[in-house]
C-alpha cells in the first residue's frame, strides 16, 4: 500500500526537466534558511554565472522539513526517474544516514575544492551514520541557555545548578518540551547527558545498545518533577517571545536566533546567553548533492561557492549568526574582529570545543524521546 | 443503453477523483495502523493507549466543550439577529458577525498567542483597567486558549446557518408568542431553537469534525501535555517518522468523528425522509 502512495506521489512528482541553466535548491528549516539563499547565495552564484538562475525552494521547518526532502528522494528514486527535481538539498544531520543509507546521493566531497577546509567529526559522522564524502556543513548551530542578567545575576553553569535554580524560583524557568520545536528536545537530551546512569558518549557516537535505553529512570523521573516547576513554552520561538515579556527568566534557545531575534530588537539586547556542563547538543545542516542531479557540474559549483570562506564569513557568520561550516580558523581570517567577537561573546570558543555536543544516535535520540513521552508527560 | 453509459461516462472522473485522491489514501492509512515492526497487529494501538490515552481524552474534552460553547454563542447571536428590536444594533451585529469566518486557523493562533499570554495585551488591558494586579496575572495558553480560538474562529460559521434557518421559520409562531407576552428569551428557547434543531446539530456536527483535524491552533497555543491528536501524529511522523502510531491515532480520530458524522447522518435522513 505504502508503494502504490508513494508512486502516485511520485508520478504527481514526475520532475519537469529542469532547463539547463536552472538550479533547484532544496532547504528545510526555518524561513531564514530560503531568505538565505534567495537574498544571499542565489543572487552571488547567478553574479558568478550568467545564465543561471537558482530557485530556492523551503520544505518546512525542523526535522519535518528534512522528512520531506528524504520522502521526495524515496520516491523518485523509488519510481525510477532518471533526473531528480533536486539539484542541492539542505538537511538536517538526522537525515543524511537514512539517505546515503538509500544510495540517493553524490559523493562529491572530493570533487570541490573547499572540502579540505573541513575536518570535524561531525562532517564524517551524522549520528552514528558514516556520511564521509557525501556532505559538505553549511553551518552549526547550538544551543544555550539564554537569561535575563537583571533577574539572574549569577546564571547556573550546570545542569545540575539549573534544577537547583529553578526548584527555587517556580515557573522562572521555560522549555518548549519535545514537540514544539528542537530547543527543547536539545535540552532534554543535555538532561540525559548530565543525569542518565549511562555513558552519554555511547549515545552520541554509539553503537546502539537495547541495555543502554534503561538506564534513564531516574533521569526522567527528575525531569518530570523539574518540568513541574518549570513553565512550558510554544515553540522556539515561544521561548524566546516569552523571554522577551519577562514572564519567564532563563530557557534554552538556539544561539543563532538569539542573536538574530536581538539584531532584529525581538529581544532586550541585556539577555545573555551560558552554555552548562557538562554539555548541550547542537547540530549541522549538511549540503547534500542527489546522485541523479541534472546539473552535477554546476550543483558542486554552487556548494564549493557556499562552503568558502569568504561566503561562509559573511553570509553565515556576519548575516545570519551561525557558527561556520568549515573550521573555523579559515573563516576568522576573512572576519572583522568585531563581528568575530560578537558571535563567541557569551559563549567562548573553548566553552564551545568543551560543551557544544552532538545529538544522540538516531535510535538512542528515538528512545530517548519516547522515554521522555512515556515517563515525564503522562 | 447508451443514455445510461453516457451517465456512467460523466460520474467517471468525478468517481476516479474519489477513489484515487480520498479513498486510496483513507484505505492505506486504515491498514497502516495495523502495520508495525512486526507485521500485522494492534502493537500501534497499544502504544497509542500506553502514550497518548490523555491526549485523546483531551482532545474529546476540548472539543466537546467548544461544540457546546459554539452552540450558546451561535444561537444567541443567531437569535438577536431575529429577535433583536434596535435596527441599528442588528445591522452592527451582522456586519461584524461573520469576519472571524474569513481569518485561517493558524492566524487565529498567532493573534491569540499574544493576546492570551501571560503580559500580554488582555492581561494589561484589564490591568490598566485596575481589575487586576500584574501579580495574579495568568497566562491563558493553554486548554483554554484553545477553546476560545475555536470557539471565536467557528461561532461565525454556525451563526450563519442557524440564522438563515431562523429566517425561513414561519413568523406568525414568534408573531403569537409575542402578542401572548412571551419574553424574548422564552420566545428564542422555546419557539425558534425547537424548529431550528436539526440546522443547529448539523452545523455543531460539522464544527466538531473540523475541530477535531486543526493542528496549527493546538501547536501554537498549548505547549503543555496533554495535547491534542493533531499534533501528536504531526510529532510522531516528523520526529520518528514512524507512521505506524500517527496512523493508528489518525484512526482513533476517526472513530471519533465517525461518532459525530453518524449524528449527523441521522438527522440528515430523518430530515429527507
Amino acid at each position: 500500500m505504502k508503494t502504490l502512495i508513494q508512486a502516485t506521489l511520485a508520478f504527481g512528482l514526475v520532475a519537469s526537466p529542469a532547463a539547463a541553466a536552472e538550479l533547484t535548491v532544496m532547504t528545510a528549516g526555518d524561513q531564514n534558511m530560503v531568505d538565505y539563499v534567495n537574498q544571499y547565495l542565489g543572487p552571488l552564484f547567478e553574479k558568478q554565472n550568467p545564465g543561471v538562475t537558482v530557485r530556492a525552494v523551503g520544505t518546512g521547518p525542523g526535522d519535518a522539513g528534512s522528512q520531506k526532502i528524504l520522502e521526495r528522494f524515496e520516491a523518485q528514486s523509488k519510481a525510477g526517474t532518471a533526473t531528480w527535481d533536486t539539484d542541492v538539498a539542505v538537511v538536517h544531520e538526522k537525515f543524511v544516514g537514512p539517505m546515503v543509507k538509500g544510495g540517493y546521493l553524490d559523493k562529491y566531497r572530493g570533487d570541490i575544492a573547499t572540502g579540505t577546509l573541513v575536518t570535524r567529526d561531525n562532517a564524517r559522522m551524522a549520528l552514528g551514520s558514516n556520511v564521509d564524502g557525501y556532505v559538505m556543513p553549511m553551518f552549526n548551530s547550538q544551543t544555550a541557555i539564554a537569561y535575563n542578567p537583571a533577574l539572574v545575576p549569577n546564571p547556573p553553569k550546570s545542569y545540575a545548578e539549573i534544577a537547583e535554580w529553578a526548584k527555587a524560583h517556580p515557573k522562572q524557568f521555560g522549555y518548549n518540551g519535545i514537540k514544539g520545536g528542537a530547543s527543547g528536545v536539545s535540552f532534554v537530551m543535555g538532561w540525559v547527558y548530565a543525569f542518565g546512569d549511562g555513558d552519554a558518549k555511547k549515545l552520541m557516537n554509539g553503537p546502539f545498545d537495547e541495555a543502554e535505553t534503561k538506564k534513564w529512570d531516574k533521569a526522567f523521573a527528575s525531569l518530570r518533577d523539574f518540568t513541574k516547576d518549570a513553565t512550558l513554552t510554544p515553540g522556539n520561538a515561544g521561548t524566546l517571545d516569552l523571554l522577551s515579556r519577562g514572564e519567564i527568566a532563563m530557557g534554552p534557545v538556539w544561539v543563532d536566533m538569539f542573536y538574530s531575534w536581538q539584531a532584529s530588537g525581538q529581544l532586550p539586547p541585556d539577555l545573555k546567553l551560558v552554555l552548562p556542563a557538562p554539555g548541550m547538543p547542537g547540530q549541522p545542516m549538511h549540503y547534500v548533492i542527489p546522485e541523479k542531479t541534472a546539473n552535477k557540474e554546476l550543483a558542486e559549483k554552487f556548494v564549493a561557492l557556499a562552503t568558502s570562506p569568504e561566503v561562509q564569513a559573511e553570509g553565515i557568520v556576519k548575516r545570519f549568526n551561525w557558527y561556520p561550516g568549515i573550521d573555523a580558523q579559515h573563516v576568522q581570517a576573512s572576519l572583522d574582529a568585531a563581528t568575530w567577537n560578537k558571535l563567541f561573546k557569551d559563549i567562548t570558543p573553548e566553552d564551545l570545543a568543551k560543551y557544544g555536543k552532538p545529538f544522540p544516535i538516531a535510535p538512542y535520540n528515538s528512545a530517548i524521546l519516547e522515554a521522555y513521552e512515556r515517563q515525564a508527560m503522562n | 443503453m447508451p443514455q445510461r453509459l453516457l451517465a456512467l461516462l460523466f460520474v467517471l472522473p468525478a468517481l476516479a477523483v474519489i477513489v484515487l485522491l480520498f479513498m486510496v489514501p483513507l484505505g492505506a492509512s486504515l491498514i497502516g495502523a495495523f502495520e508495525s515492526g512486526e507485521g500485522y497487529g494492534i502493537a500501534n494501538f497499544i502504544k497509542v493507549f500506553e502514550l497518548y490515552r490523555w491526549d485523546v481524552l483531551f482532545t474529546v474534552m476540548v472539543v466537546l466543550l467548544s461544540t457546546l460553547l459554539i452552540g450558546f454563542f451561535s444561537t444567541a447571536i443567531a437569535g438577536y439577529l431575529t429577535l433583536g428590536e434596535n435596527p441599528r444594533a442588528v445591522a452592527v451585529l451582522r456586519w461584524l458577525y461573520r469576519w472571524p469566518m474569513f481569518v485561517p486557523f493558524i492566524v487565529v493562533g498567532q493573534v491569540l498567542r499574544t493576546f492570551l499570554a501571560k503580559n500580554g495585551l488582555m492581561n494589561n488591558i484589564f490591568i490598566e483597567l485596575g481589575l487586576m494586579t500584574p501579580i495574579s496575572a495568568t497566562s491563558f495558553l493553554d486548554w483554554r486558549g484553545i477553546v476560545i480560538a475555536f470557539v471565536w474562529k467557528q461561532v461565525p460559521f454556525v451563526a450563519l446557518l442557524v440564522a438563515g434557518a431562523m429566517a425561513s421559520i414561519d413568523r406568525g409562531t414568534i408573531e403569537a408568542a409575542r402578542n401572548l407576552g412571551a419574553s424574548r428569551l422564552r420566545i428564542l428557547v422555546e419557539i425558534v431553537v425547537p424548529q431550528i434543531a436539526t440546522t443547529l446539530m448539523v452545523g455543531l456536527v460539522l464544527s466538531f469534525v473540523t475541530m477535531m483535524s486543526v493542528l496549527s491552533v493546538p501547536l501554537m497555543i498549548n505547549a503543555q501535555s496533554p495535547t491534542m491528536l493533531t499534533a501528536d501524529i504531526a510529532f510522531r511522523i516528523n520526529s520518528y517518522g514512524d507512521y505506524g502510531v500517527a496512523n493508528a491515532l489518525g484512526f482513533v480520530s476517526l472513530l471519533i468523528t465517525a461518532g459525530a458524522a453518524w449524528i449527523y447522518l441521522r438527522h440528515s435522513v430523518k430530515e429527507r425522509a
